[in-house]
């Protein structure tokens, strides 16, 4: 008796977590998965076609913009945020006058939402008034036309990106330098190593495992990037700065055409996995490591 | 001498560096409040007008022509502490679990866990809109409340136990053989002890919940409608002509969370880096 207690307590106190996510996370994207496979609108029974929504999305030009649009803005956010990070994460190690104060700086994009992000942005690249508007011009350089030009639109996402995500970049790189003992560099200084060789050998293997856990989770979380897109230029002009998750938003809700949209989202799911996959088989190693 | 000289060089690079880096992370927040406190005449000023009289005039239109802003913050503040308050205690029990048990089970529901948070959240919102819909929970603040603990039960449960698994077991043991229940071991002893951990997650679930975009976009529409969306609607209606109101929008959308982001900062490294290596 009281040992069938103990077995289900845990059961019990991991429910409510379990039942939320089966409920809302699961079960839903299990139902996104059916109905990638049928065709599918507001009160209409869905009807099966097969793959007919994949093959439908893969031969839709859109589809392939915004794709490519989605694995731009990643390759390039994601990368100029671990190289920006680690430059901070290394300079704020080595600095040690008002350290909280600029730790609470360097965080303080991390409060913002997007939507504010969106108005600092537009106020400061307003290409006649603003004030990196006006610096452009008066530098001779072309300035961002977001609005109008698709690339520059692109440009402009990137940037608000990178800033917006780099608290999160920065700060698993500078817990990650933090914890590497100061012996080891004491003890290459003993052995007459250059700064850039400390850097090389030491630093850089050491925050290795660091960084790649930092790009994984970007690139998971870059890959469903919406709201910047959305609030900035809505996917325009002319549908040429949409993303994929634009593009399963307007399939969805726009053109309500369900089944597409579902195709899509399935892709974003296999996409994120497909990711992941290193990370999950190592944690799933991990966890069932020494059990039958 | 020269090694001397190289040195002082190589601080005023490092101190231009951190120039920059300032610059580039505060100055945009810094100019958005500081700018909502300006007339339009000085917002554009060239070269920028440093020497201002603040004023007000901003904030009073705000408040007399888009009032609903200030609805939004109402509604941000009830979906923040609802979610707060109800992800705070199912991750603390779900953690409990993790921590002081061992079964097969357990770990493919923890492995569960982890992996179902790599779902984008935009793919749920296809089948739940109608769902939702069906049920009448659209527009409302029950319906953000619940899917944002949806997607942050995870991270909650893990980051609080990596604290919970530094309380000793011992003191558990010890509890139990007093008598108490295992409920009672969470509320009388790994709460008070993982309060750092706790207060961890709860600071991550108001920065998230505060400014959350995607689901409140898609499944309020006006009576539970939150502050960024609020916010979003009235840069996209002024389209840059009342720039003065939209900064006085946005900076109090922004100045509560960025306090609170300054005062728990210790809070927010410790979580994030327990976070983002224990998944």
């Amino acid at each position: 008796m009281k040992g069938n207690r103990i077995a289900i307590a845990p059961y019990v106190l991991i429910a409510p977590a379990q039942l939320l996510v089966i409920a809302l996370i699961f079960v839903p994207a299990l139902y996104v998965l059916f109905l990638s496979f049928h065709t599918s609108s507001f009160g209409q029974a869905p009807i099966f076609v097969g793959l007919q929504n994949y093959v439908a999305i893969l031969s839709d030009g859109y589809f392939w913009r915004a794709l490519t649009n989605t694995v731009i803005i990643i390759l390039i956010v994601v990368h100029l945020e671990i190289v920006i990070g680690l430059g901070m994460a290394l300079l704020l190690a080595s600095w040690t006058r008002w350290r909280p104060a600029l730790l609470a700086i360097i965080l303080a994009p991390y409060a913002v939402t997007e939507a504010s992000a969106v108005v600092i942005w537009r106020f400061l690249f307003e290409p006649q008034m603003g004030a990196v508007g006006q610096a452009l011009t008066a530098l001779g350089l072309p300035t961002l036309e977001w609005a109008v030009e698709p690339m520059h639109g692109l440009i402009m996402v990137a940037l608000l990106s990178v800033w917006l995500h780099l608290p999160f970049t920065f700060i698993i790189l500078y817990a990650a330098r933090l914890a590497i003992p100061t012996d080891l560099y004491e003890a290459g200084a003993i052995d007459g190593a250059t700064p850039w060789q400390q850097f090389r050998r030491l630093t850089l293997p050491l925050l290795l495992p660091a960084m790649l856990i930092a790009m994984l989770f970007r690139y998971i979380f870059a890959f469903r990037l919406f709201s910047e897109v959305w609030l900035l230029t809505g996917g325009g002009p002319a549908r040429t700065t949409e993303v994929s998750a634009v593009y399963l938003y307007l399939e969805a809700f726009r053109y309500h055409s369900f089944g597409t949209a579902s195709a899509t989202g399935w892709l974003l799911v296999l996409a994120s996995f497909g990711l992941a996959y290193v990370y999950l088989r190592s944690i799933y190693k991990e966890m069932f490591r020494g059990q039958a | 001498m020269a090694k001397r000289k190289s040195l002082r060089i190589s601080s005023l690079f490092k101190a231009l560096a951190m120039l920059a880096v300032c610059v580039w992370s505060g100055l945009p927040i810094a100019l958005i409040f500081i700018s909502s406190l300006k007339l339009p005449r000085d917002i554009f000023a060239s070269p920028p007008s440093l020497f201002f009289t603040p004023t007000f005039d901003n904030y009073a239109r705000l408040w007399a022509e888009a009032g609903n802003i200030f609805q939004g913050l109402f509604n941000s503040l009830i979906v923040t502490i609802g979610t707060m308050s109800l992800a705070v205690l199912v991750s603390l029990l779900a953690a409990y679990a993790y921590s002081r048990y061992r079964s097969r089970w357990l770990s493919v529901s923890a492995f569960f866990l982890i992996a179902i948070r790599l779902i984008p959240p935009i793919v749920i919102t296809i089948p739940l809109f109608p769902a939702v819909n069906a049920l009448g929970l659209n527009d409302t603040h029950f319906i953000l409340i619940i899917l944002y603990t949806a997607f942050f039960v995870s991270l909650g449960t893990f980051v609080m136990r990596t604290f919970i698994d530094q309380i000793p077991r011992e003191l558990d043991e010890a509890a139990i053989i007093d008598g108490a229940s295992r409920l009672q071991v969470i509320s009388k002893v790994i709460l008070p002890l993982s309060a750092q951990g706790i207060v961890a997650v709860a600071v991550f679930i108001i920065v998230y919940a505060w400014n959350e975009f995607l689901f409140a976009f898609i499944f309020t529409s006006s009576f539970a409608k939150t502050a960024p969306l609020a916010l979003a609607e009235l840069n996209d209606s002024f389209d840059g002509v009342q720039w003065g109101v939209v900064f006085a929008a946005a900076s109090v959308q922004l100045v509560p969370i960025l306090l609170f982001i300054i005062m728990t900062q210790k809070y927010l490294v410790a979580g994030l880096t327990a976070g983002a290596t224990k998944g």
